[in-house]
């Protein structure tokens, strides 16, 4: 009995290794695969992304998407690229995990000879020069922090809410990481978009929540019971950590309908619990991501790349002024 | 005839691990027949290195019925610092701007240094102040954790991404011997090296034995004159050894370091040491048994990858797995006593 297990092992792995010697068949120009890696399957944003991408793709009968779930694991993102890169995929597309790994993964795929899209997390750019068959498509960091700023220093100016008549804004920020490009591009531009627009800031509290809505709860409720009489603006870089904010408010009593008792919230990205929030006067205003915009972009340029095109060729699609990056706008929504 | 089937069946529960492994392969190759190749053969090999090196430092410690929850920050710490001293000369966002080229050994002992400094706090926890495992690994879990944070964010730059790492280093840890048309991996080379030390620690050496006789009924081991605090002292040492090199290595191997690295590491190295017959509660387990474990676990990601299973279901069947192989391991140990 144990040597016919080992037998069957040996076999197996042996059936592995010498199996490797014959070659692969070819695929044909009509039957594409594209390899996809997501960052993080249950992130809210990327999720609509990636469902928007999926319907694309199913819009597409030659090509087929093979998706993967990074799990928020950068070291489980390569391990997937190798496998993809195994399979003889005819292009990748990459939402990093960590984008200081952006080398890594471009000599991967420089090796194998396979074109890569980056989308939404944005990788230097002088990382993606360094192979000529690599893009970006996302947004401007700034421009989130930017609308986001342009629309609170237009709820300021309706003058009802400087509680102590101080003409500055006393303010709270909820920042979504310590390390990631988007949350510190939102965090710094919102308030300089404030003072350039002439209002003064304050600010009362930062806390690093991890773009999550408890963490950001969390935050709000030892705010309140520190300052609740002091804050006047609350700047969240998702809406997830908005709605956890405002649910601190409102176990404070604010923000429940009542105009006289409201502390005026921000959030990005216009999720469908944002836009309710919005709708039912819980919530000041949040920034639209265009998430099937990038998917649609996604997709044509990987398109064209697996087709061995050029990538905007045959599209409306235009480089920003890196020749590398393109850029899906952002909207305000309020 | 009754001899003979529970023959068989002692024999089938002695081999279920390669036999569950072995099934898992012909499974994927009969699904996706072009699985078959040497290149995905030693990319599960290279890529279950440095889980399986983390795993042989925390199954030592599991053989002392205890258990590590700092391992993964830990190896998250070290790869930090080990990433931030080799950063590329000519690179723009370097931690520390005037630094000069260091020789590879010096950030090597140092994340040694790190991982044994967090695993000697652990020992002495529990050998000294007699605290469970979980309770002191728990501690230095978040500490580790917190000084990561600490030296990652700072200024000129802040908290980023330690990424522009020296080819030297790079070239170490990620190249390969080519033989023919065969690549295989620095990383299986440093791994297989690692394990058969390991294997003469544990089956050769006195440490070894002690470890298994603490392991199996402490107050015994301390009748029959073995010291227990210095038996433990000397595992947990070996531990962070072992950390601090799975840590140099998965730096490079990622190719950058964030606050991130490490993060579970500990939950799948805990994984693949009971799902290779570790057992939770003492005195069980073998070198060959937690590397089985580990590449168990790594063909799971990497065959079920592969054949394109559900990402959601993945985890899934990981969960079960673990389920399977444990209850298979406790039915083994229940026959003993």
């Amino acid at each position: 009995m144990k040597k016919l297990i080992t037998v069957l092992v040996v076999v197996a792995m042996l059936t592995t290794m010498l199996g490797g010697c014959s070659s692969k068949p070819a695929t044909s120009s009509e039957d594409l695969e594209i390899g996809v890696l997501i960052y993080k399957y249950d992130d809210t944003y990327i999720s609509t992304v990636r469902q928007a991408l999926e319907a694309e793709a199913d819009g597409h009968a030659n090509a087929t998407l093979l998706m993967n779930d990074s799990q928020n694991d950068q070291s489980k993102q390569n391990d997937q690229i190798d496998i993809l890169i195994e399979k003889n995929v005819d292009a990748l597309i990459v939402n990093i995990v960590d984008i200081g790994a952006a080398k890594t993964v471009i000599d991967k795929a420089k090796a194998a000879d396979i074109p890569v899209v980056f989308f939404n997390r944005e990788p230097d750019a002088e990382v993606i020069k360094t192979y000529d068959k690599a893009r970006f498509v996302g947004t401007k960091p700034e421009e989130a922090g930017i609308i986001q700023g342009e629309m609170m220093a237009e709820v300021w100016n309706e003058g009802k809410y400087d509680r102590n008549n101080d003409e500055v804004m006393q303010y709270v920020m909820l920042k979504g990481d310590a390390d990631n490009p988007e949350a510190i591009a939102r965090t710094e531009y919102s308030v300089k978009t404030l003072n350039e627009k002439g209002v003064k800031t304050e600010e009362l509290g930062l806390q690093v929540a991890n773009w999550d809505n408890d963490k950001a709860n969390q935050a709000m409720e030892a705010w309140m019971a520190k300052d609740g009489d002091k804050i006047e603006f609350v700047i969240a870089n998702n809406d997830g950590m908005a709605s956890g904010a405002i649910s601190a408010l409102q176990n404070a009593g604010y923000n429940k309908g009542d105009a006289d008792k409201y502390i005026p919230v921000f959030g990005v990205d216009a999720t469908d619990e944002a836009k309710n929030l919005i709708e039912k006067g819980e919530m000041t205003g949040t920034v639209k991501q265009d998430g099937e915009g990038m998917a649609k972009a996604v997709f044509a340029l990987a398109l064209n790349a697996a087709n061995k095109k050029e990538f905007i060729e045959g599209t409306d699609y235009k480089y920003d002024e890196s020749d590398i990056a393109v850029r899906i706008p952002y909207q305000a929504y309020k | 005839m009754v001899k003979d089937k529970t023959k068989l069946y002692d024999k089938l529960l002695n081999y279920a691990l390669p036999i569950i492994l072995g099934i898992m392969i012909l499974g994927v190759i009969i699904i996706e027949p072009s699985f078959v190749s040497i290149k995905n053969f030693t990319n599960i090999l290279s890529q279950a290195s440095t889980r399986a090196i983390l795993a042989m430092g925390v199954a030592g410690l599991i053989v002392l019925q205890g258990t590590d929850l700092s391992a993964g920050r830990i190896l998250g710490l070290s790869a930090i610092v080990s990433a931030s001293l080799l950063q590329d000369i000519n690179y723009a966002a370097r931690m520390y701007p005037n630094l000069e080229q260091l020789p590879l050994i010096v950030p090597f002992l140092i994340a040694i240094g790190i991982g044994v400094f967090f695993t000697l706090i652990n020992g002495f926890g529990v050998a000294k102040l007699k605290l469970h495992a979980f309770i002191i690994t728990l501690g230095t879990q978040l500490i580790a954790y917190g000084a990561a944070l600490i030296y990652i964010d700072r200024p000129p730059l802040g908290a980023q991404p330690i990424a522009g790492l020296d080819e030297r280093y790079t070239n170490l840890v990620k190249g390969a011997f080519k033989i023919g048309n065969i690549e295989i991996p620095y990383l299986i080379i440093y791994a297989a090296i690692i394990a058969v030390i390991m294997y003469f620690v544990w089956n050769k050496t006195k440490l070894g034995k002690n470890m298994f006789a603490i392991g199996g009924n402490p107050e015994a081991a301390a009748v029959s004159g073995v010291n227990l605090t210095k038996n433990i002292m000397y595992v947990y040492l070996i531990a962070g050894i072992l950390y601090g090199i799975a840590g140099f290595l998965e730096a490079a191997r990622i190719g950058s370091a964030t606050s991130i690295t490490g993060q579970n590491y500990e939950l799948d190295a805990i994984a693949a040491c009971v799902v290779g017959g570790v057992s939770f509660s003492g005195g069980v387990g073998t070198i060959p048994g937690v590397l089985i474990g580990s590449i168990i676990l790594q063909f799971i990601n990497y065959g079920l990858n592969f054949i394109q299973v559900n990402p959601y279901l993945q985890i899934i069947v990981k969960g079960l797995i673990i389920i399977v192989a444990v209850s298979i391991d406790v039915r083994k140990y229940i026959e003993k006593k």
